[in-house]
């Protein structure tokens, strides 16, 4: 009985130990399970984190130093624009602890800009945030600081500084508020300039700042001294299109372009299209031997006798009273001369020659700001004449000196850049003047400084040469006497150009020195004069009194009176 | 399995795979140590070193001792630490902000490291002693339970929030294998988390708060208390795949990472050797762990079962506590990572609890063999 009871008893310990044993390894197992999950979710962390972290982490150190907006440098490494950590002071209003009225106090004594009631008005508003100061100095950080106050706040922003303030600005542009390009070639590099592989190397423009510092300061000379409203200028390698220099005055600080005139940031020299009168007549010389209305420099046109067409009458500025050479129809400018062979061209052939150097399109420049030209409607008779020396047609100043670049080079169209180009990266062009027209435009340019209307533009040992152009400025349907816009297109050295210059200035009027005359052969000519002895130097053309182009083959075709020169 | 013949038979018998993967792990360690100190053996690697040698040996010599004498032991050593705690609590040494030492001049001792493997064998022994027939009754529960709770709250109050949970960990893996009812597990883990908003608001000091805040969002206070785990991220992120190279971080030699040669080597090793240095680690430790289940599986005893599965989820909390913790995955909770970490107190921690389980394996083996 005790057996038959005890030994279920003892099979039941048994299997209870079995079945404990089972239980333990199938939780050992439920363990392990646990142990692998949370270890995939370790790996899977890891993974995401060494993968997928954020930028920033991601560069460490290297990515810290790397500017949030690439640098802008001019062709010599000279930086035109780049980008610091500024401070920014702004206020939490709703977290003021201070006794409002005296911050506004303290606040306007710092930064007078605002009064304290303004200041009161923002510290009261409630709002959760709003920005005091920004691109603040340290001492002006250090002394708002010093109010004690936590609800003001401070922090870092990155800000684009132009280090020359308003060199270039024109070609520069400027960011807004969250670091864009707004304007210039800011704009038109914005999206290489932010892109972080690229932006670590500063990007070079082909401005050289010293020759754009050289333009600046002959123009702003003589803008003050004759009382101009504006000026221009350009200096265009001919060999390659690059601009080494592009000013408009007057102009702005790009540091802090929202606070200048709306018309300090117009570019004249790539928006403003003017009529640029004479220094048209070279390009339709040269557009005239290309289309053999002019076979000879030696073909003489009447000067004495004023041009009639429809209404108007063309004349000289002073009267002539014979019949002339090419030569002497440049070195004098002779309107009447200059309408004769227009009209020889002919609608078509003027127009090919214009359109053959873009000027029925905005110029070709990088730049967003550019200008429409203002290109004849009608291609009557009047208009082939006034084209001729350049009134009924608007192109830019930069339309002038790339047109120049071709006269000169050789006969070669290249686009203007901006961008400095490397050996391999100068555009091949398209040719639209042959060799012998380029070379016959060196001698009669270089004879128009050395005999005719273009003597003040001279540097000395520099071999310049160029075209003086007097425009009136179209005022309600007519033109303004006294409202004149003047002109010198040049290059130098002229035995083997390299660089096109050109000066203008808007309404200059008369001064003492020039005797009260505000043509170009007395403004702008000798802005170009001081530019390329200023420029020629740095840029390594050397002066030398012994070498000229040789123009003694032209010489017998300019009659001189006896005892002249 | 042959021993090779030259080598005298206890060395031969020693599980030399685990013992090699053990010294991998803590090489390498000495190695991110090195780093850690700008390419320098001193303070930390030379230090390290010569104490992973000493441990090594300890728990070489502790699987020599049979099985049989841990279970005897339990018993006695989880009085001994018991009663330690109080002293700490009495006469603690203030180390760290938490009261945790017992300075005996020559060595501080911090029991709650040896109250972790002391609840495994006390709870296992008390399973081992409990008959089989009694595992679904209230006396399975209570005895079990209070063998738990007592240090648990008593290293809780030091205040030591990770070495607490470690303790309670380990008790309840083993209650866990022991074979209680699964509801009562699955009701415990419904209760805790109920109760998390209480311990939250009542039972947590405020800088143990401020962690578990940090934890769930560490950007809200990035140079302040969630310093931490930020720069951890930073520091495993910016390795990458392949690291920025030995003695190329930044983010420790910086000294952007604090604790970068103790709660965070991890970060430190991750940010020179990127996931090339990181899954390596990781596998040894999952290799590590899989041997100790093996041993568990294997062993003969029920004391020895239960024991080698609560001293290898030790280890585990260790390895994954600490890692989750790095990664941002949990609060901090100030757990080093085994073997890998400089400090000796979970050095030893482990090194016992490796030495016991190769006691264990051992025993079942000679079992086998007989």
């Amino acid at each position: 009985m005790t057996a038959l009871v005890a030994r279920p008893e003892r099979v039941r310990l048994a299997g209870q130990r079995h079945q404990a044993t089972v239980v333990t390894h199938q939780r050992l197992m439920l363990i392990m399970l646990l142990f692998l999950g949370v270890t995939a979710a370790v790996v899977l962390r890891i993974g995401y984190l060494a993968l997928f972290s954020d930028g920033a982490a991601r560069g460490g150190a290297a990515n810290a130093l790397l500017p949030a907006r690439g640098d802008i440098v001019d062709r010599n490494g000279q930086p035109l624009a780049r980008s610091i950590d500024a401070w920014t002071i702004g206020v939490h209003p709703a977290k003021i602890i201070g006794d409002r009225e005296e911050i506004a106090v303290r606040l306007a004594r710092l930064m007078p800009e605002r009064s304290a009631a303004e200041y009161l008005e923002i510290l009261t508003s409630g709002r959760t945030f709003q920005f005091l100061r920004r691109r603040a100095l340290p001492e002006l950080v250090a002394a708002v600081n010093a109010i004690g106050e936590p609800g003001l706040a401070f922090d870092r922003e990155p800000d684009r500084l132009y280090p020359q303030a308003g060199l270039g600005a024109h070609v520069l542009g400027w960011t807004d508020i969250d670091g864009h390009g707004a304007a210039g070639m800011e704009k038109v590099l914005d999206a290489a300039l932010t892109d972080p592989a690229r932006r670590g190397a500063p990007t070079a423009l082909a401005i050289d700042s010293r020759v754009q510092a050289a333009m600046e300061s002959e123009l702003a000379a003589a803008m003050t001294s004759l009382q101009a409203i504006g000026a221009t200028g350009v200096v265009l390698d001919v060999r390659t299109g690059e601009l080494l220099a592009l000013a408009s005055l007057p102009a702005y600080n790009p540091n802090a372009a929202g606070r200048f005139a709306l018309d300090t940031r117009f570019n004249r020299a790539t928006m403003g299209v003017y009529e640029l009168g004479s220094t048209f007549k070279p390009i339709t010389v040269a557009a005239a031997m290309e289309a053999g209305v002019i076979k000879s420099l030696g073909q003489r046109y009447d000067a004495a006798h004023a041009v009639a067409v429809g209404r108007f009458r063309i004349n000289d500025s002073h009267p002539i009273g014979r019949s002339i050479t090419i030569p002497e129809m440049l070195i004098h400018s002779s309107n009447i001369v200059t309408a004769r062979i227009s009209d020889q061209m002919g609608a078509e052939r003027m127009a090919h020659a214009f359109r053959q150097l873009g000027f029925d399109e905005p110029a070709h420049v990088e730049l967003p700001e550019k200008g429409r030209t203002l290109w004849p409607g009608d291609w009557g008779r009047a208009t082939i004449m006034n084209t001729g020396f350049g009134h009924g047609i608007a192109v830019t100043p930069l339309h002038l000196a790339t047109a120049y670049a071709t006269l000169v080079n050789g006969g070669v169209w290249r686009p203007a850049t901006l961008m400095k180009l490397g050996p391999d990266q100068v555009p091949r062009g398209r040719r639209v003047y042959s060799e012998e027209t380029s070379a016959r435009m060196r001698q009669m340019l270089r004879l128009i400084v050395t005999e005719g209307t273009g003597k003040k533009a001279e540097a000395p040992g520099y071999r310049v040469g160029g075209k003086t152009g007097t425009a009136e400025k179209p005022k309600d349907g007519g033109y303004a006497r006294k409202s004149l816009v003047s002109t010198f297109a040049a290059a130098f050295p002229m035995d083997d150009p390299r660089y096109v210059v050109i000066a203008m200035l808007d309404e200059p009027k008369g001064n003492a020195e020039t005797f009260g005359i505000a043509t170009a052969g007395w403004t702008a000519a000798p802005v170009v004069s001081k530019v390329v002895s200023r420029i020629g130097p740095l840029l390594g053309v050397l002066p030398d009194e012994r070498r000229d182009v040789d123009v003694s083959d032209l010489m017998p075709l300019i009659w001189k009176a006896k005892g002249a020169r | 399995m042959k021993p090779a013949q030259f080598l005298p038979a206890p060395v031969a018998q020693l599980p030399w795979r685990m013992l090699f993967l053990v010294m991998a792990i803590a090489g390498f360690g000495l190695v991110v140590l090195y780093s850690a100190a700008g390419g320098s053996v001193t303070p930390w690697a030379l230090n390290q070193g010569v104490r992973f040698g000493f441990f090594f040996a300890v728990a070489v010599a502790l699987s020599r001792v049979p099985e049989r004498w841990f279970r005897d032991a339990a018993f006695p050593a989880y009085a001994l630490f018991l009663l330690l705690l109080f002293v700490v609590e009495a006469v603690g040494f203030v180390g760290k902000g938490a009261q945790r030492w017992i300075d005996l001049g020559f060595i501080r001792l911090q029991p709650s490291e040896f109250m972790k493997i002391g609840v495994v064998l006390a709870v296992a022994r008390f399973y081992d002693l409990l008959p089989a027939g009694e595992i679904r009754r209230w006396t399975a529960i209570w005895p079990a339970g209070l063998l738990i709770s007592v240090p648990v709250v008593l290293v809780m109050l030091q205040p030591d929030l990770g070495t607490s949970l470690m303790i309670m960990g380990g008790g309840v893996i083993v209650m866990f294998l022991a074979g209680l009812p699964l509801r009562l597990f699955v009701g415990s883990a419904l209760a805790g988390a109920a109760a998390i908003p209480f311990a939250y608001f009542f039972l947590l000091h405020e800088y143990q708060r401020k962690r578990v805040t940090i934890f769930l969002e560490p950007e809200a206070d990035p140079l302040g208390a969630g310093y931490h785990i930020t720069q951890s991220k930073i520091a495993i992120g910016s390795g990458g795949v392949f690291g920025k190279g030995f003695l190329q971080g930044t983010q420790s030699h910086l000294d952007y990472l604090p604790e970068g040669h103790t709660d965070f080597v991890f970060a430190t090793m991750a940010e020179e050797w990127g996931l090339l240095g990181g899954l390596p680690l990781i596998l040894g430790f999952v290799l590590l762990l899989r041997w100790g289940m093996g041993v568990a599986m294997r062993a003969e005893t029920r004391f020895g079962r239960l024991t080698a599965a609560g001293l290898t989820n030790t280890i585990f909390l260790y390895f994954s506590i600490n890692l989750l913790m790095v990664m941002g995955l949990a609060p901090v909770v100030g757990i080093p990572l085994p073997l890998f970490s400089f400090g000796g107190s979970a050095m030893m921690t482990v090194m016992f609890c490796l030495g016991i389980l190769m006691s264990i394996d051992r025993a079942s083996s000679l079992s086998l063999r007989w």
